[in-house]
């Protein structure tokens, strides 16, 4: 009893490290910076490089660490964020995630990918308390965090810079004609942020022992939790978050296990949030822009083809099954049912101006439910697509109902948890859906009593449905209907105040996108023929997020191109196999930096 | 603007008019449109898809080392039927999506005559259904679920079912202890050998005072090994991978103070490393001890890996090896052809058997798996794992 709080509470202090450097960068620059985690890895691997090859010792290591990773919070946000300043800070937060993804491949190629023993800069294990050993690493690692709290709130509050920082936060323009210099303001907030990640490396390091250069995901993660749980942008609210869901984790995981433990995580998330929607420790007054929503240009329009246009596009895409390879076929079955999922979002993150970070969630569901119609209850192949858009809606929007009442960012941060549960209660679901055995033996898709066998029949079966989905959500856009989602998007407020009840609308939105994912959830698990829930984890959720952003948040057809680069790309890039995922975090970043309206979009 | 639509519409209808000409297919796929058949060039394929990089890279480092012996020594004693074997690389991560999509492009190689990979179950699941419908064998050479060989008469795997591993390991359990903890990693993979443990520890009677899963990126597992520890169990057993094998043992031995029995652990220098003295001790099943091997031809391979790469060779490795040999020796019995590996592997009954206790091994028609490969023990000592006699 005694012994799992306590070992909450020491990883809980490993959390709120990590996460009071995502506070501040949340608090002082508005930007939920996804690549938070990553520099933590930089940092561990650092220092491990430092610690083993080079034999350094503590005090060395850690001044190497803040160089390092200050140099790179400078780096980032010269060359990626700051470029972004103006735009709707979706963009920043998008662009993080590219820099993530280029920051962890290139960890891995530059280390290895196997995962290692942490050098012991700190003494571990060598000192013991009710019955769980810790050593003097874990007491600096706890005195740390409680410090840095203290440390960048007497900073914030009374330092010269660390006021500048806060009225760069509250107002840039009036900050700029008060003679305070903005740009170099926002570098130090990146740095500090930066530092403190980099520093907080080394720890996570010494507590997890066993490190890997593809960690920094899971730890932004789950330091993004805590942080939201203790009320983001708060610091002191950071180190209770992270201790807090250390302590709920350990508590959870020792009574129900640890295969609950994203349904620990993501459920004390959902919960704090519907209970407390600033978080625990977080501010009254909601930051007035939120970082987590609005349409990526707020004036960009979607390119509008002309009725025939739209016509040759349709024959053309119709015609392709007819003379693609079993390859290309392949990756068109790919991006097509991607592009179905994406389609989908864009009525409620394009034209609602909803980010939704977990839409793997619908399509598992989707996915699951069409599987189990086929193979348990021999429901025929259409009729199954059909229920598993329903059945994948109906769940969603079961789930997402307390969800709605949240403003802002925080119900973007709940759709993340809300995607993670679903998944989480699909593998736990046993006895329904055999957990994480799988589902084997799927059978191919059956259209009036035709067995589609090939690439290219399902690829065909694809692009009607995609045809489909895209007439539909192109009508629907047009109707009043539509109008209704663009007004909710465009202000909310003004919305609010023609007594629309922005609320309801986001939800339908949102049902109407998650029946699109369900769609594609199904025709995925007919293609594959097996399917289990680590195939639908937040890096599919992330991905048909970032499908519509390249594309054009609010354009349909956009949405496909965005499938066929995004999709399509990892295959393009395979000549070079090492640097491939890099390459697309890459290609991702350039994308926001230069065309930022997404490509099937004009600037307004 | 209009007049550039128009233009690129009229673009694109001009390809794809091209490329319809070119090569007017249909549906049926390139199998049906080709003549399947052998190529004329002088060099065959085996096709491996795999996880170089990502989370699972580890793994795809250690096969292929096996991957390029196997071939060098093919090629050596004479290729296949006096064809040069190559190997064909893909990157998959070891991912469904991708495996899914690079599949096709495997089976539209037609210098690809078997397929071998994925790491994982799921992954390679994803990408059976089309190797199975364009008659290319899909040698799942490290895919121990025992459904994998369900999707169809072209998918095949030489590796021991996890119910045979199980059994062994829950016999080993049974002879030392009466009351244990479980742990096990919470994937396809673990919770299938979990039940066949479970069965088996039922039968010997076994007490399983506690039990739990771990997800596998799980950083901290104080919270179920600490009441796996009060429990009082005999031995405490782990029923999972390399790295997070290490944080189990680490975090009983370093953070609780646990002293007793442990089984689990994965024949890796991942494992080794991670778990430093923590893993001595440590007993596992595996098929394959490069220092305990009493066959020649096994022996011969230790010496070779030895020598090309510095270390002993561990089961990761001696699978990935054997899988080429396996298909070699198959396509050198027929003919090396797509057909002729599928024929291979039904009629040929002395595949030459590197694991184990070395000999010959042969399939069961019935389920595509190899019946008479054995587990052995393994025990983890001075740093290195040796066969254990129990």
């Amino acid at each position: 009893m005694f012994d799992v709080l306590f070992a909450g509470v020491i990883h809980g202090s490993a959390y709120a490290l990590v996460a009071v450097g995502m506070s501040l960068i949340f608090g002082v620059t508005n930007v939920a910076n996804f690549a938070q985690g990553s520099i933590v890895a930089v940092g561990m691997m650092t220092a491990w490089w430092l610690g083993t090859t080079a034999g350094w010792g503590i005090v060395p290591t850690f001044i190497a660490v803040i160089v390092v990773t200050g140099l790179l919070g400078l780096v980032m946000n010269v060359a990626v964020i700051a470029p972004l300043e103006g735009r709707k800070p979706i963009a920043a937060l998008l662009a993080t995630i590219g820099v993530g993804q280029v920051l962890d491949n290139g960890l891995q190629m530059i280390f290895g990918p196997q995962t290692r023993p942490f050098p012991k800069l700190l003494p571990t294990y060598n000192l013991q308390f009710a019955g769980v050993r810790f050593g003097t690493s874990d007491v600096v690692m706890v005195i740390l965090a409680i410090v840095s709290m203290l440390g960048l709130w007497a900073f914030l509050k009374y330092g010269k810079s660390g006021q500048a920082i806060r009225s760069t936060s509250q107002d840039p323009e009036a900050a700029l004609q008060m003679g305070i210099p903005v740009k170099t303001i926002r570098n130090l907030s990146f740095v500090i942020g930066s530092v403190l990640a980099g520093v907080s490396g080394i720890f996570v390091g010494l507590f997890n022992a066993n490190i890997n250069p593809m960690n920094g995901g899971t730890i932004g993660m789950t330091a993004f939790v805590a942080a939201t749980i203790g009320g983001l942008g708060s610091i002191p609210g950071a180190v209770v978050g992270g201790l807090v869901l250390g302590v709920v984790e350990a508590f959870g995981i020792s009574l129900f296990g640890d295969g609950a433990h994203d349904l620990i995580t993501f459920g004390a998330l959902l919960i704090i949030l519907i209970l407390k929607p600033q978080g625990l420790l977080g501010p009254k007054n909601d930051v007035k822009s939120e970082p987590l929503t609005g349409t990526f240009l707020g004036g960009g329009r979607p390119i509008e083809l002309p009725w025939w246009g739209n016509l040759i596009g349709a024959v053309a895409l119709l015609a392709t099954p007819f003379f693609f390879s079993d390859y290309l076929a392949g990756v068109g079955t790919q991006v097509a049912i991607y592009a179905i999922a994406a389609v989908g979002l864009t009525m409620i993150s394009g034209s609602a101006g909803q980010t939704i970070l977990g839409m793997a969630g619908p399509f598992a569901v989707g996915a699951y439910a069409s599987a189990l119609l086929t193979t348990q209850a021999h429901w025929p192949f259409l009729a199954a697509l059909l229920a598993a858009g329903v059945i994948a809606a109906v769940a969603a929007s079961i789930l997402t109902f307390p969800v709605w009442k949240l403003s802002g960012h925080y119900v973007a941060i709940a759709t993340i948890g809300v995607g993670a549960v679903m998944v989480a209660i699909i593998r736990l679901a046993e006895p329904i859906t055999k957990g994480s055995l799988g589902i084997q033996g799927i059978p191919f898709p059956k259209v009036f009593g035709f067995t589609l066998y090939t690439q290219q029949m399902m690829y065909l079966l694809d692009i009607i449905v995609l045809l489909l989905t895209l007439v539909v959500v192109t009508r629907l856009r047009s109707t009043h209907l539509g109008r209704v989602f663009e007004a909710v998007g465009s202000d909310r407020e003004a919305s609010e105040a023609l007594s629309i009840r922005t609320g309801a609308y986001k939800a339908l939105a949102y049902a109407l996108a998650t029946f699109f994912a369900g769609l594609a959830g199904s025709l995925l698990a007919h293609q594959y023929t097996y399917i289990d829930p680590t195939i639908f984890n937040s890096n599919m959720s992330i991905l048909i997020l970032t499908i519509i952003v390249l594309g054009g948040m609010n354009s349909p057809i956009g949405a496909l191109i965005g499938s066929v680069i995004l999709i399509g790309a990892p295959e393009l890039l395979r000549f070079a196999t090492d640097a491939r995922i890099l390459l697309y975090g890459v290609l991702l970043v350039l994308v926001i930096l230069f065309r930022p309206q997404g490509l099937f979009a004009r600037k307004a | 603007m209009k007049t550039s639509i128009i233009r690129k519409a009229l673009a694109g209808l001009v390809a794809a008019g091209t490329l319809l000409s070119v090569s007017a297919c249909g549906l049926q796929g390139d199998a049906a449109n080709s003549g399947s058949g052998s190529d004329s060039g002088d060099t065959v394929n085996i096709g491996v898809i795999y996880p170089k990089t990502g989370q699972y890279a580890e793994y795809g480092k250690l096969f292929q080392q096996g991957f390029d012996l196997a071939v060098e020594k093919v090629n050596k004693d004479g290729g296949v039927k006096g064809k040069k074997l190559g190997l064909k690389y893909f990157d998959t991560q070891s991912d469904a999506k991708q495996d899914a999509a690079v599949a096709p492009k495997l089976v539209a190689d037609k210098s690809i005559i078997a397929v071998v990979g994925d790491y994982a179950s799921p992954a390679s699941a994803a990408a059976s259904p089309t190797f199975q419908q364009a008659g290319l064998v899909h040698y799942g050479f490290n895919n121990s679920a025992p459904t994998f060989t369900e999707t169809g008469d072209h998918v095949w795997t030489p590796q021991i079912g996890q119910d045979k591993y199980q059994k062994a390991n829950a016999d080993i359990v049974a002879k030392k202890a009466k009351k244990i903890s479980v742990v096990y990693i919470e994937n396809d993979w673990g919770k299938q050998a979990y039940q066949y443990f479970k069965e088996e520890a039922e039968k010997n009677g076994t007490q399983i005072v506690y039990e739990s899963s771990y997800l596998p990126d799980s950083t901290d597992l104080s919270p179920i090994l600490i009441p796996a520890r009060d429990a009082k169990p005999d031995a405490v057993v782990d029923i999972g991978y390399g790295p997070d094998g290490a944080l189990v043992i680490n975090t009983l031995r370093d953070k609780l103070g646990y002293t007793g029995p442990y089984f689990g652990g994965q024949e890796t220098k991942e494992f080794l490393d991670l778990a430093g003295k923590n893993a001595e001790g440590a007993i596992i099943t595996g098929s394959f001890s490069a220092t305990g091997t009493k066959d020649a031809k096994a022996q011969q391979f230790v010496k070779d890996f030895n020598a090309k790469y510095g270390n002993n060779p561990g089961n990761f490795e001696v699978t990935a090896y054997q899988a080429i040999i396996d298909l070699a020796y198959a396509a050198n019995k027929t003919e090396p052809t797509r057909e002729g590996i599928q024929k291979g592997l039904q009629t040929v009954t002395d595949f030459p058997l590197y694991q184990g206790n070395g000999g010959t091994f042969k399939f069961n028609l019935k389920n595509r798996r190899a019946d008479n490969i054995e587990p052995i023990l393994l025990i983890a000592k001075d740093g290195k794992f040796q066969q254990y006699e129990g």
